[in-house]
């Protein structure tokens, strides 16, 4: 028994081994390790926060030259602190969820994670959350951040969006929450394709394009429910206060509430997980 | 200790394993031999679960490796020095791997130490050359301490010195009571470095036993004398040398190699002729030779292949 190659090494290690099975929390911990050790997702990160600050302070500041509106409109100023790191994020957010992934199957990575966690599921699991946990934390500081920064321009029109105002916190919240689910497609379209490109561009489809795209569509019962199913639509829907209350969805005016718009948001993510955790169990890695 | 037990892979029509049955003892060092597309890798892969065999089973000390609760104290696995993120510093990469499992930092440094990599700990992977990759890769092997290592040509890009170490370490641990399987082209590699020897070929086994078994028993010796006559020696020789694959022939720099006769038969023949020797040896047969013996069927395979298609060409 050479001290070179195993200090611990003594011939009862096996009988207390059951003391060192690999836990659900080193898993998280090794995700997390993975994630904070990656520039690029760092960058992404960053990029969330950039351009959802960066977004509301360019409406805020330019407020009075583009015309202040006459009657304060709780859901125009919210949408307005919120909609620039919405919009912008859920891209950033779906492609950090993607490259997760998908950098472990383009850089070979993938194996040592499978050879560590032969069971591979709670690979998928511990991915998941480590992801959503920091792509949500992000959209927090991110949306409170705007809130923060925006609020003495609008407060200045008495235009302000107090948080205790009704809907206010749960639309930051949901933002947030929003962001955070984006990127959990992101894992499940990523583990599904192993390809960050392709993965990426569906992130873009179902969240900006499609809705754009839907929108277009000749009005019809498809076009409408398309645009109501959009995952991007949800994400409005979730971080939007309303000023007069609707139905729960309405396919034809395509009115969706924030719970729809989180029980459709949800959807789409445990699709795309389920879709991504069979795949990843069914195929050889 | 590894079992392989009927062990098949199919894609599609094409069976790139084929059934194969053999064991992997501790103590030694275990060689996994066989020309490229034989099936090692894929058996390999199918070993800790990357690949699902279409049938038959692997077990790791015991045990299906999927079913390890701490496969990484189980066993150590290299299978591609470049399965790193290119962008991750190598001790990042190793800190991850070892959170999995619990492995605290002191060993991560530990297994930097023992394969060499501390100086370039914090630099990224993808700026490493293939050696420095296979040392990455042992060290991720080592993390978890375990007694059995798997490694797919570890050798592979390292330089002579690197050769030298990555044989004293497997030797070592081999030494240690540890289960140690590598898979080498390089022949000369095994030589040194393997004790067992498994070789493969279209999915199927060719040859498993001892090193030196396996090369007697589809190699012969050879007797080498050097003489300042080696005409007349190989005239009286052919005489004699009349079994099956018996074989007498003066090579280039004067000297004559004989087959099928012992060292004994052509000192006899040599004396009753008079010729005198300044030098006769006897020469095993060489892994090399052992090897291409057994993978002939493939190389026969492959040749006929290149004639029709040659023969297709010039018609």
């Amino acid at each position: 028994m050479s001290p070179q190659t195993s200090p611990a090494h003594n011939p009862t290690r096996h009988a207390d081994s059951v003391f060192e099975r690999a836990r659900f929390s080193g898993l998280i911990r090794s995700e997390w390790v993975k994630t904070a050790s990656l520039p690029s997702t760092v960058l992404l990160l960053i990029g969330i926060l950039a351009a959802g600050l960066g977004g509301s302070m360019f409406l805020a500041v330019t407020l009075e030259s583009s015309g202040v509106p006459s009657v304060a409109s709780l859901e125009q100023t919210v949408n307005d602190v919120l909609s620039p790191m919405v919009i912008l994020g859920q891209i950033i957010a779906g492609i950090v969820g993607v490259m997760s992934i998908g950098a472990e199957y383009s850089s070979g990575s993938i194996q040592p994670t499978l050879i560590a966690s032969p069971r591979r599921l709670p690979v998928l699991g511990a991915k998941t959350l480590v992801v959503f946990s920091i792509v949500t934390v992000v959209g927090l500081v991110t949306a409170f951040a705007s809130w923060t920064a925006t609020y003495p321009f609008y407060a200045e029109h008495g235009l302000e969006a107090r948080l205790d105002a009704p809907g206010v916190l749960v639309a930051v919240l949901g933002s947030a929450a929003y962001l955070g689910l984006c990127a959990v497609f992101g894992v499940g379209i990523g583990t599904l394709l192993r390809s960050t490109t392709i993965g990426a561009v569906i992130v873009f489809v179902v969240t900006l394009l499609g809705p754009i795209l839907a929108s277009v569509l000749p009005y019809g019962l498809f076009s409408r429910v398309v645009r109501v199913l959009m995952l991007g639509n949800a994400g409005d829907a979730m971080s939007r206060v309303r000023d007069a209350p609707g139905p729960f969805l309405d396919i034809w005016t395509g009115h969706i509430s924030a719970g729809a718009g989180w029980m459709i948001a949800l959807a789409w993510t445990a699709l795309a997980l389920t879709a991504g955790a069979l795949a990843l169990m069914k195929r050889d890695a | 200790m590894i079992r392989v037990s009927g062990l098949t892979k199919q894609y599609g029509k094409k069976a790139a394993v084929k059934g194969i049955d053999f064991t992997v003892e501790p103590g030694q060092v275990t060689g996994f031999l066989g020309p490229n597309g034989a099936g090692k890798s894929t058996t390999m892969r199918m070993m800790v679960g990357l690949d699902r065999p279409t049938a038959g089973f692997a077990e790791v000390n015991g045990r299906n490796y999927r079913d390890l609760a701490a496969p990484l104290r189980e066993a150590g696995v290299l299978l591609d020095a470049r399965a790193a993120h290119r962008r991750r510093t190598a001790y990042k990469h190793l800190l991850a791997v070892a959170a999995t499992h619990g492995i605290d930092k002191r060993r991560v440094h530990e297994v930097m130490g023992i394969t060499g990599i501390e100086p370039v700990a914090h630099k990224r992977v993808g700026g490493f050359s293939l050696g420095m990759g296979q040392r990455l890769g042992i060290a991720t092997a080592l993390l978890g301490d375990p007694p059995t290592i798997i490694l797919d040509e570890p050798v592979n890009g390292l330089d002579p010195d690197g050769i030298l170490w990555i044989r004293e370490l497997l030797r070592r641990l081999a030494a240690e009571g540890r289960t140690v399987l590598l898979s080498s082209h390089l022949m000369s590699e095994m030589t040194q470095t393997a004790d067992h020897l498994v070789v493969i070929g279209q999915g199927r086994i060719l040859a498993d036993g001892p090193l030196q078994e396996v090369v007697s028993s589809v190699t012969r010796p050879k007797v080498r004398a050097r003489t300042r006559e080696p005409q007349r020696l190989a005239t009286a020789l052919v005489e004699l040398a009349t079994g099956p694959g018996a074989a007498v022939s003066v090579v280039a720099d004067g000297t004559v190699e004989i087959e099928g006769l012992s060292a004994e038969d052509v000192a006899r023949a040599a004396a009753w002729h008079g010729i005198v020797f300044h030098e006769l040896t006897t020469v095993e047969g060489s892994l090399e030779e052992a090897y291409l013996a057994l993978t002939a069927h493939d190389t026969e395979y492959r040749s006929a292949a290149i004639d029709s298609q040659t023969n297709g060409a010039t018609r």
